[in-house]
């Protein structure tokens, strides 16, 4: 009698749990054509959640034809389950200064368990030489 | 006496309680506080598009192609295809400083549709300015921004959803051509209980 109530139970748990669980599986060219400028990073970890949840794999830069900083920034979902995030990027001049004059908006976003996921923002005028990307867990 | 004193001490502080419960404070505009409705475009929204569109566009390196940089940019339609009443501007004018601010591209306030002047007293100086010295000297536009914001609603259950597509149209006014063209589609979902007020 025990086991027909527990058997349901049990049933209905790995339901649940299975729902909220889905990774991503990709397939890619093995033999890459474009070559990733990566560039070495500074980071700031002061939310040990979410850096164990949604982590930096590398950052790259390029340049537009109009001679604007084009930075694209990858992520990995180290989770088996979606992860909501929000992103800012951040602009200085050559002399360190933020641009405010821009707007600069926090972009809501979200990654799939498992997924590896980029990011990208270009610089709003040629001055921008630095920039700095702010994540938050939503 | 005493219980007269007390109550009337009670009463005094019953607005500030009230008060502190109700109280209003500043957020980020745009920011993760902000209030978010599936119904509406909210402020983050205009926000986002206005940067996805601008960020595009300098990008395709479409404004750099002119023979005198900067270019001089031209609004034109920005359709309303959604069931609210909003002001483009919104979405337009956020566009236009940050192009200004990038270098890239001026707007023109005295040409716009239907030949009414976003700024009168401006397009006013400048006729007076070619009739004194008998030439003209307004640089005509480069390109035109046109575009248009649709809604699609979808619901299911007590699960609604709304997407606001921003749609927007570079054409270069010699050729008549769409040299750039970006799309940023934001969708929003919530659920509104069955039964409620």
């Amino acid at each position: 009698m025990k086991t027909r109530i527990l058997l349901p139970l049990a049933g209905v748990a790995l339901l649940i749990l299975s729902g909220c669980r889905t990774s991503v599986n990709t397939i890619e060219n093995a033999q890459k054509e474009g070559q990733r400028q990566m560039i070495s990073d500074s980071r700031v970890i002061t939310d040990g959640s979410l850096a164990r949840k949604v982590s930096f794999v590398g950052v790259n830069q390029t340049m537009t034809p109009g001679g604007l900083l084009k930075i694209q920034i990858e992520l990995l979902n180290r989770k088996h389950s979606l992860q909501r995030f929000s992103y800012q990027f951040q602009w200085f001049d050559a002399s360190g200064m933020q641009l405010t004059t821009v707007a600069s908006p926090t972009i809501p976003d979200q990654i799939e368990g498992g997924e590896s996921k980029f990011i990208s923002s270009v610089a709003p005028t040629p001055a921008c030489k630095d920039f700095r990307v702010k994540f938050i867990e939503n | 006496m005493k219980k007269t004193a007390l109550l009337s001490i009670l009463a005094a502080a019953i607005p500030f309680v009230v008060g502190g419960c109700a109280s209003a404070h500043y957020v980020e505009t745009g920011g993760r506080e902000s209030v978010v409705t599936v119904g509406q475009i909210n402020i983050q929204d205009y926000i986002q598009a206005a940067n996805a569109a601008t960020s595009d566009l300098l990008a395709s390196g479409a404004l750099d192609k002119v023979a005198t940089p900067p270019a001089v940019l031209a609004i034109s339609r920005i359709v309303n295809n959604t069931g609210q009443q909003i002001d483009t501007d919104l979405l337009t004018k956020k566009i236009r400083i940050a192009l200004l601010n990038s270098g890239k591209a001026q707007t023109t306030t005295t040409l716009g549709l239907g030949g009414t002047a976003e700024d009168p007293m401006a397009k006013g100086l400048q006729q007076e300015n070619e009739f004194a010295n008998d030439q003209k000297t307004t640089r005509k536009p480069d390109f035109t921004l046109s575009g248009k914001i649709i809604q699609t609603l979808a619901s299911s259950g007590s699960t609604h959803q709304s997407t606001y597509s921003f749609q927007l149209s570079l054409t270069d006014a010699k050729t008549g051509l769409a040299v750039w063209e970006g799309e940023k589609e934001i969708t929003k979902q919530g659920t509104r209980p069955s039964v409620g007020f």
